[in-house]
């Protein structure tokens, strides 16, 4: 076929569309769905009973601020790289607030090294830690990916990943809120493991979901 | 006026048309929407000859754009400026299809020798006529099954990655695939089964 003639076809009968809201106004909209599902999930398992004295303590409040910031700038990262026009870099806006965070968990196994030696590294499973954040992470991904499906023919895997790292670190705020962990190590280690399983599962399946949705 | 200063208006003096077009396009108006696309068509087909030697090559990864452009006509902001979309959309596809013409290069080689067994058994001027009745069969079918015909049964692409190049859904391109083939089929005289 003549590309004259696809244009003729394209033409005919077109249908109206309505321009989609921005990048920001879709990326707050996803947050605001993602903080209701994680706020119904921590009404649902409880408040840890030691919460008022880790947050005064400070890493706790630091890494819990650290993961909120991640998941925020994820997700308008994620929107941004779902429109055609914007520039790629978009994608690095989370990393500066994600490294902070595994930075602090870092610095806080030294902590844990200096104080209790090596008896503070030592590491059990947490499967709470990844059933939470797997859980709620990898739904919360795909939401993101059905709400950025029109970036299918684009770029999807990106959009998807980023999508995956902004749904685990706002479930991750959530875990800190409810799940009782301590040592830093267990919470570099599995929350890590957590968030990296289920950016990497949301970069596998949310293309699919896009696609299936456009 | 200096001549760069000129261009730099005349250019801008464009994108505001054609974000005009596109406007009027997203409400539906099918007029302004052909217009842009032909209007566009220079630029499209400048992008894709700049990333792709192969001239028909790049014919194609131009209709991949255009068919790109249809499906994310809602992406495009009419506050922002309409020539960095197309480009971005077009430079895509010239991507993808210049990575996947890479992928084919070793099935290309086995095809070759396929043609080398069949010259010996198909006279020449039969195998001629034959090609012929087929473009022009090919050149009748509506664009969304030729499209899909070609990504799926020539390229022989997977279907998630045909739907990535076409816009189309899966189902959409199965659907497309299957009817093209039956119209194909009809057209040239062959059986129903497959």
């Amino acid at each position: 076929m003549r590309t004259e003639e696809l244009i003729a076809e394209l033409s005919r009968g077109l249908a109206p569309v309505r321009p989609l809201p921005g990048p920001c106004t879709l990326a707050m909209r996803w947050l605001a769905i993602a903080v209701i599902v994680v706020a119904l999930a921590v009404a649902c398992f409880g408040l840890r009973h030691d919460l008022a004295a880790r947050l005064a303590a400070g890493p706790d409040l630091r890494q819990m601020a650290a993961a909120g910031l991640t998941g925020v700038l994820a997700a308008i990262a994620a929107f941004q790289l779902s429109f055609p026009d914007r520039d790629p870099r978009w994608a690095l806006l989370p990393l500066p607030a994600f490294g902070f965070w595994l930075a602090d968990l870092g610095w806080g196994c030294l902590q844990d090294f200096a104080r209790l030696g090596p008896e503070g590294l030592q590491l059990t499973w947490s499967f709470p830690c990844l059933g939470f954040i797997l859980g709620f992470g990898l739904p919360l991904s795909l939401a993101m990916a059905w709400l950025g499906r029109h970036a299918a023919p684009l770029r999807p895997v990106p959009v998807a990943a980023l999508g995956g790292l902004a749904a685990a670190s706002i479930a991750n705020v959530g875990l800190v809120l409810t799940h009782h962990l301590d040592a830093a190590l267990e919470a570099l280690v599995w929350h890590g493991l957590a968030i990296l399983v289920t950016t990497a599962a949301a970069a596998l399946l949310g293309p699919r979901v896009m696609r299936a949705a456009a | 006026m200096p001549p760069d200063a000129a261009k730099a208006e005349a250019r801008e003096a464009r994108d505001t048309r054609w974000s005009a077009l596109m406007m009027a396009a997203q409400a539906g108006d099918g007029r302004a929407y052909d217009r842009l696309l032909r209007e566009i068509l220079p630029l499209l087909r400048g992008i894709a000859n700049a990333r792709l030697r192969d001239p028909a090559e790049a014919e194609d990864a131009v209709q991949d754009a255009l068919l790109t452009l249809h499906r994310v006509r809602a992406t495009y902001d009419p506050t922002r400026p309409f020539t960095p979309w197309m480009a971005a959309i077009a430079e895509r596809r010239a991507l993808d299809r210049g990575r996947s013409r890479g992928r084919r290069a070793a099935r290309e080689v086995q095809i070759e020798a396929a043609e080398h067994i069949a010259s010996a058994t198909v006279p020449e001027a039969e195998r001629g006529l034959a090609r012929a009745e087929l473009r022009a069969a090919l050149g009748e079918l509506p664009a969304s099954q030729a499209t899909a015909l070609r990504l799926a049964k020539i390229e022989e692409l997977s279907l998630a990655e045909a739907s990535a190049r076409s816009g189309l859904s899966v189902g959409a391109l199965k659907v497309a695939t299957h009817r093209a083939l039956h119209s194909l089929r009809k057209r040239l005289g062959g059986g129903e089964g497959t």
